[in-house]
């Protein structure tokens, strides 16, 4: 079965997007507290959670709000680009052609309406959900039906990272064949798509 | 007996199809159309083990409830009233699909135990087999498309239930969420934190490989799960007269109750469990089977559909809570404090 999740895991952040203790860091923790029977909920930073969960009696639970998803939420989201100035307001008014979703749609929910809306908010999406992160590349399973093009695509971007290791590593012999088997990727994706 | 403080292994496998919008925002015609299409496709002799299709429509709220229980339906898609939405159970009910949840698809896992790895090699297989009739959303930079962009990628969720009472009674469980959130995976009590049941999983955005992800979780779950054992050693060595005390009142409780809620059901397990495992109690009963197992079948909608003639949809009914009573003191029967 599936524990039921604190409604911040679901992007749906009503709390404070900063630390509720001392204001000063972003709020990363989620610190759920039982005394007596009696539950509350704290939104901290790392550090004043591990302090307020050390001195809690009874239960006490940190949940973790993952910070790349808290940035999704209306309030951060809304605060950062309020200071990006001109280039935020042009955005406001972005929205996708397919479902209708608008960017203020996206900051409220959290959600987008459609595939199309990874392209249209796309870069909101890079700022909000892959901030900090290394460069998304998607490592996983792919689709056993898609075209060629992404099968393709995704094996020159594992080739691509695998090369940018070797060449950290002066591995540069390997590299060299991993470039060329790049090249040959490369020219296969411009006659699948051709 | 499973002296394991990992108790049982979940998952869950987002997916949605490329031609359509994502559940919230596409038209009612349009997602009655994949139902049936996806519906079809279950019905066909393709699949190794016959799908179980269920009409939502018509389900009693408590036989819905049982299916939450058994983990085979996410807390979320029991509660969500959206359009055309539909759910079948695999085989055996090793593994369930929702559709037309918050994502078009949502294949689901659950099993007892450390099981993390064969639930992804069943979903994935599942996978597949789904992808014969549907174009799933995939993008090569942001992995399966998912109505939510911080779980776009893999579209995996690896959960896994642990056991960890001395890690909760002593405070030392905070310091474990925060390690956790290091490596990606956030932590939920299971049944409100009821017997330091809790669920860790994968949170933050994952690109994958899925094989990582499983790993990660297992790891993390045994590294956790050695932290409550050693735990567990400090507080019979420092507090061995308190540790005898509050297990030997779970078991008089539990021999002697005639009314039961499902939370001080789990407490009182977890402590006889802790005893058992620390050669403290001599309890056949509890011995006989494992304490999740115990636990899951205490829950209401378990009582309702194994023990009542006349299937109440009151799950507050107190009539639940007297037979839950009846069968702890019928596997408590005959327990001692050594």
């Amino acid at each position: 079965m599936f524990a039921e999740e604190s409604p911040d895991w679901n992007l749906d952040l009503g709390g404070s997007a900063d630390c509720e203790l001392c204001g000063e860091e972003p709020a990363t923790m989620h610190l759920l507290r039982v005394v007596d029977g009696t539950v509350s909920h704290t939104h901290l930073c790392a550090h004043c959670a591990e302090g307020m969960a050390e001195q809690t009696e009874g239960l006490a639970l940190v949940l973790a709000v993952p910070s790349v998803l808290r940035r999704l939420s209306k309030k951060s989201s809304g605060d950062r680009e309020a200071t990006a100035g001109a280039a935020s307001a042009s955005r406001e008014e972005s929205f996708c052609g397919v479902c209708g979703t608008t960017l203020s749609d996206l900051r409220e929910s959290g959600m987008v309406g459609c595939a199309n809306c990874y392209g249209v908010f796309a870069d909101h999406l890079e700022a909000t959900v892959s901030r900090g992160a290394e460069p998304i590349e998607h490592l996983g399973k792919v689709p056993l039906r898609g075209p060629e093009s992404d099968s393709l695509r995704h094996e020159m971007m594992r080739l691509e990272r695998m090369l940018r290791e070797l060449v950290a590593h002066e591995r540069f012999e390997e590299a060299a064949g991993v470039r060329d088997r790049l090249a040959d990727l490369g020219q296969r994706l411009d006659g699948a798509e051709a | 007996m499973s002296t394991s403080a990992l108790t049982a292994s979940a998952m869950s496998l987002s997916r949605n199809e490329a031609g359509k919008r994502f559940c919230h925002t596409e038209d009612a015609g349009a997602l009655e159309e994949l139902r049936a299409e996806v519906i079809g496709t279950l019905k066909s002799d393709q699949w190794e083990r016959p799908w179980h299709i269920y009409d939502l429509d018509v389900m009693p709220p408590v036989d819905i409830t049982h299916l939450v229980e058994r983990g085979l339906m996410t807390p979320a898609f029991s509660e969500e009233a959206g359009e055309a939405r539909g759910f079948a159970v695999y085989g055996n009910n090793q593994a369930s699909l929702e559709i037309n949840g918050l994502d078009h698809f949502n294949l689901i896992g659950f099993r007892e135990g450390d099981q993390l790895e064969s639930l992804w090699s069943l979903l994935s297989v599942l996978d597949d087999r789904l992808e014969a009739v549907v174009s799933y959303a995939f993008d090569p930079r942001w992995g399966y498309l998912t109505a939510y962009p911080g779980k776009a990628g893999t579209g995996l969720r690896a959960y896994a239930t642990l056991h960890v009472p001395a890690l909760m009674l002593t405070g030392k469980l905070a310091a474990t969420a925060l390690e956790l959130v290091g490596h990606g995976l956030g932590i939920a009590p299971l049944w409100g934190g009821a017997g330091g049941v809790v669920q860790i999983s994968n949170i933050a955005r994952q690109t994958g490989p899925e094989s990582d992800i499983v790993a990660e979780v297992e790891n993390m779950s045994r590294a956790i799960t050695e932290k409550e054992r050693s735990v567990r050693k400090m507080l019979m060595r420092e507090h061995p007269v308190q540790a005898r005390d509050q297990i030997g009142r779970a078991l008089g409780v539990a021999q002697h109750a005639w009314m039961m809620t499902f939370q001080e059901a789990v407490n009182l397990i977890s402590a006889g469990q802790v005893g058992l495992e620390q050669g403290l109690v001599e309890a056949p009963g509890l011995a006989a089977e494992s304490a999740f197992s115990l636990m899951s079948r205490l829950q209401p909608a378990h009582i309702v559909i194994d023990h009542m003639e006349v299937k109440t949809d009151c799950l507050d009914s107190p009539e639940i809570g007297e037979i839950r009573a009846r069968v702890m003191r019928e596997v408590f029967a005959g327990s001692s404090v050594r």
